[in-house]
């Protein structure tokens, strides 16, 4: 068999049109946070977007990882299962191991301009077949002839992070 | 096929065994302690009068993660003597009364000079544990007063000890970032700490500290009591513009 091992990779966006529970809990502790620490910045009141912060003072990246703090809480409920990545039988699946915390946009004053998007990367799985839309997948402790699988579809903002040949 | 080993491997409901992760290779933590019980004399004295605190640069170690560690004992399990930090914080901008529902961050160094996650934007593991030691942040009660359980910090080539602090009003406005500096001299709790196992050659001494060497009125130089065996209490006041 022709199998590969591949890591996938979820960008999940959050920004003001957030509407579930934790989506909206990590929509607004980050943006207390980045309001908090962006304080610690040059020109920051100068400018209080952060995309024109960042132009003036590149320093201001490091920013990504100070806010990324305050939604480890709500990573943590995950318990290690990504968001929002449904298998074709509509539940959540597929095991991360890694994360990346970026701020997309932001604004000292102005909440709705507040937009960040958390990479969720999964632990190495096979990829064993594509079938239309579909990766067939199974996990890296399957050795035998018969194996459980999962068939996951292609949606927007799911991507293949690496990819290993055996 | 076992379908337990297929449920191991990807599923909801799969224990997975952590991957311990430091936040940096120099984080070994081991350092030698012992239970002198000498109490520290020279202990500073705490300034009176209403100054504003100096401002100091935030370094390139801010803290961060706030849900997660607004928590009063910070240590972590890092090894090295016991302190107890107490920082009033006072508002000059009303006769120096006690600031109440202010927030506090300090962060500092460990036993051996190193800090927690200052790494760049890369991944992160979903490894939660170890990466935010000595970070902490909390809320003035009405007298104006933190209190923090922590260790005793190390020092780094360039650096007198010091703890960073970053005070905020209740709604995230930055009032006053600045750095808690230690007294010196025979006996006091530096001397008696002596840099843990890196001892105190090159240590950089207050006097020639970039960030205090101009408080030459000693009102970043915290009180700072106690012994090795009972632990250290250092105690504080800044005065913020609220």
């Amino acid at each position: 068999m022709n199998t590969k091992t591949i890591r996938l990779c979820y960008r999940k966006i959050i920004d003001a049109s957030a509407t579930k529970a934790w989506d909206r809990q990590v929509f607004d502790d980050s943006y207390m946070e980045y309001r908090m620490q962006v304080q610690n910045f040059v020109q920051a009141e100068q400018y209080p977007l952060y995309s024109d912060l960042l132009q003036h003072n590149p320093d201001v990246a490091r920013i990504n990882h100070m806010v990324s703090g305050a939604v480890i809480g709500y990573l943590q409920q995950l318990n290690n299962i990504m968001p929002d990545v449904l298998n074709a039988l509509g539940r959540r699946f597929l095991k991360f191991n890694e994360f990346k915390f970026e701020i997309i946009n932001s604004h000292l004053d102005n909440k709705d301009k507040h937009r960040i998007s958390i990479t969720f990367y999964s632990e190495p799985v096979y990829w064993l077949d594509t079938i239309g839309q579909n990766l067939l997948l199974t996990g890296t402790d399957q050795q035998t002839d018969t194996m459980l699988t999962d068939l996951l579809p292609l949606t927007p903002y799911l991507s293949i992070y690496s990819l290993q040949n055996q | 096929m076992e379908r337990k080993n297929f449920l191991k491997s990807l599923m909801i409901g799969a224990i997975s065994t952590p991957v311990l992760l430091h936040a940096c290779k120099k984080d070994d933590d081991t350092v030698t302690l012992d239970s002198d019980d000498t109490q520290a004399t020279n202990t500073g004295s705490s300034t009176s009068g209403c100054n504003v605190a100096p401002t100091e640069t935030e370094g390139p170690f801010p803290t961060k993660q706030p849900a997660s560690y607004v928590r009063s004992d910070i240590t972590d399990g890092r090894t090295g003597y016991k302190l107890t930090a107490q920082i009033t914080i006072t508002n000059t901008n009303s006769s120096c009364a006690a600031l109440s529902g202010a927030l506090v961050d300090i962060w500092h160094c460990d036993a051996e000079g190193n800090y927690s996650e200052y790494g760049g934007s890369g991944m992160q593991s979903t490894n939660y544990q170890s990466v935010h030691f000595l970070r902490g942040r909390q809320t003035t009660d009405a007298n104006g007063l933190v209190t923090f359980t922590s260790i005793f910090p190390g020092w780094y080539t360039g650096r007198a000890t010091h703890i960073h602090v970053h005070v905020y009003n209740s709604a995230g406005k930055s009032l006053k970032v600045t750095q808690i500096a230690f007294p010196e001299g025979s006996g006091s709790a530096l001397a008696l700490v002596n840099g843990y196992d890196k001892g105190m050659s090159n240590y950089t001494y207050n006097k020639s500290d970039n960030i205090f060497s101009d408080d030459t009125a000693g009102i970043q130089i915290a009180t700072v009591t106690g012994s090795k065996a009972d632990g250290f209490e250092l105690a504080i006041t800044f005065g913020v513009p609220a």
